[in-house]
């Protein structure tokens, strides 16, 4: 060191904000799956389709930028219905935001685990069922994000 | 590969190749190693004076460039925003400026004022990131965890505009795909203030430290006349003293309508180069305070699209600041025609030339990055110094692999 003196001053300012964090910390750990910290409002988690609403355009399969969006052609139909490949989903939300109809929806479901790759590829009929987070079934506490100007992020009970 | 040398016919290995002398040492860093990331540096060593540095990049390269030339416009946005995922909307304005000149539509005031705003926030986060990089790579672990704890802050800020933490997939031609979500201007303000004490505090455990500063202070200096010479760009360029931003070059967002400064340092080194990205992260939430108050009222997509849509989606959109794209989307024609954007990122200057021609997919589109533009500071700043100096001036840098590749 060239200037002992000055320095010294330095390290211990250096020093003295370690110890106030040591003594105070502000972390903001959250213990998944125990709890569970609720996305904001608009959150592009899994989609959930509503089939009684959909025309059937091909808007959604048409827009996709993964090619995850694909129309299944049924038994019931002539037109196809759309499934979405969870293997490829980037969750961008040109889907919902194209949909004339309102038919698709991004819901704030974000931390499903699959068994297989084969479940991660989501046919029409099970599209329009309502995704569940593991977490939230098993009971884990909700949380919300709270913005704090003394420790940034807060988790409070939602 | 073995080589042979002249005298005795000793084989030596590659590792101790004989470049004019024997003392030579070449020393592979990377592309596995922590502090290389996705890249590959051949450095040679006279003792551990660093001799020469070989930046090695492609081992990330995705060809998002030929990829985006075989697919609609629209998706390219999702797809060049993994170029530098850490400030994807940064990465992407570029882009959709391009397309905006080409489709001839021009974004509504508001939808100006939010593209800013999620610049400044994404611009705060990449410079956290970088600074955390450096800090770890120093061995400064406190650096880095501080650091990447408070850019979650702003990704939350992030994610309460867009819906998404990190791919934002914000701009669109046309506009922003969401309003302002209520009460965003309470928290944001409430981030600001924490980081504004947190930034005393950085100063006070990394960047006043002693210990870094001896690490940092005349270290990889890059002068004036150098940095202009190799085209540098972004922070790195301004600590050498030169006052460029594409902010101020180019017309774009609502930056014309606001007050901000554009850090400029002399000194040129790493610690220069870590100070600057400090400042512009306090100019940055002064550019974010600015743009909540002043944003106007009004429409966030433009009325070209909007006039597209069906009446009730019109007023769908309206009420629920949720942005609902006409059919068109799926298949934009780019007409004939070249476009040209530049965009100030948290690393440097993004340029984008898309060329179009009159069919859904672009002719050309061309992107050079900032980091493509910095990689060869590696080749001038590092000889002469120490091994030990080499972690950090690559921290002082902030340099990110996958946007060079890209």
């Amino acid at each position: 060191m060239s200037k002992p003196v000055s320095s010294f001053k330095l390290h211990l300012r250096a020093v003295a904000t370690g110890l106030k964090y040591l003594l105070f910390p502000n972390r903001i750990t959250v213990y998944y799956p125990e709890e569970y910290v609720e996305p904001p409002e608009g959150y592009r988690g899994l989609i959930r389709y509503y089939p009684e609403r959909c025309i059937q355009c091909g808007l959604c399969a048409m827009i996709c930028p993964a090619s995850a969006m694909k129309m299944y052609r049924t038994k019931t139909d002539r037109k196809g219905r759309p499934g979405v490949n969870y293997q490829r989903c980037i969750f961008c939300g040109f889907c919902v935001d194209i949909c004339p109809q309102n038919a698709l929806e991004m819901t704030k479901v974000h931390d499903v685990a699959y068994e297989s790759l084969n479940e991660l590829v989501v046919p029409p009929e099970r599209f329009s069922q309502e995704p569940v987070s593991p977490a939230v079934a098993g009971g884990a506490r909700r949380l919300k994000t709270v913005f704090d100007e003394e420790r940034g992020l807060r988790h409070e009970l939602a | 590969m073995l080589r042979s040398s002249e005298a005795g016919g000793v084989v030596y290995s590659r590792l101790i190749a004989k470049e004019g002398d024997e003392s030579t040492y070449e020393l592979f860093i990377g592309p596995q190693h922590p502090a290389s990331g996705h890249m590959r540096f051949i450095v040679r060593l006279e003792g551990d004076i660093i001799v020469s540095v070989d930046p090695d990049i492609g081992y990330v390269h995705r060809t998002m460039e030929k990829l985006a030339e075989g697919r609609e416009v629209i998706k390219s946005i999702p797809l060049l925003e993994r170029m530098t995922i850490i400030d994807s909307h940064n990465v992407t304005l570029g882009l959709v400026r391009a397309l905006e000149k080409l489709l001839d539509v021009e974004p509504p005031p508001r939808a100006r004022y939010l593209r800013t705003l999620l610049s400044e926030i994404n611009r705060i986060a990449s410079h956290l990131y970088g600074m955390g990089i450096a800090g770890i790579m120093l061995n400064h672990s406190t650096m880095f965890m501080w650091a990447f704890g408070d850019r979650e802050v702003w990704i939350q800020l992030a994610e309460d505009l867009s819906g998404s933490r990190l791919t934002h997939t914000y701009s669109v031609p046309g506009g922003v795909r969401r309003d302002l979500p209520q009460g965003f201007a309470d928290k944001a303000e409430k981030a600001i203030r924490y980081m504004e004490k947190r930034l005393r505090d950085y100063m006070a455990i990394f960047l006043d430290n002693p210990q870094v500063r001896a690490r940092y202070e005349g270290v990889g200096v890059l002068r004036k006349s150098e940095a202009s010479r190799l085209g540098i760009v972004g922070p790195n360029l301004r600590a050498s003293g030169i006052r460029y931003d594409a902010r101020l070059a180019e017309d774009y967002a609502a930056y014309s309508e606001l007050e901000f400064e554009v850090p400029v340092r002399e000194e040129g080194d790493a610690l220069a180069r870590m100070l600057v990205r400090v400042e512009e992260i306090k100019q940055s939430m002064s550019i974010i305070r600015q743009v909540l108050r002043k944003i106007p009222d009004g429409p966030f997509f433009s009325e070209k699209y909007l006039r597209l849509l069906p009446p009730p989606l019109r007023e769908q959109v309206a009420k629920t600041g949720r942005v609902k794209f006409p059919g068109v989307f799926a298949s934009l024609k780019l007409p004939e025609g070249d476009a040209v954007s530049r965009v100030e990122m948290g690393h440097g200057e993004i340029f984008y030339h898309v060329t179009g021609n009159g069919s859904t997919k672009p002719y050309r589109l061309r992107v050079v990055t900032p980091s493509f533009r910095n990689v060869i500071l590696f080749r001038y700043l590092m000889p002469g110094h120490r091994f030990m100096d080499f972690p950090a001036i690559y921290g002082s840098l902030d340099y990110f692999p996958p946007e060079a590749d890209r």
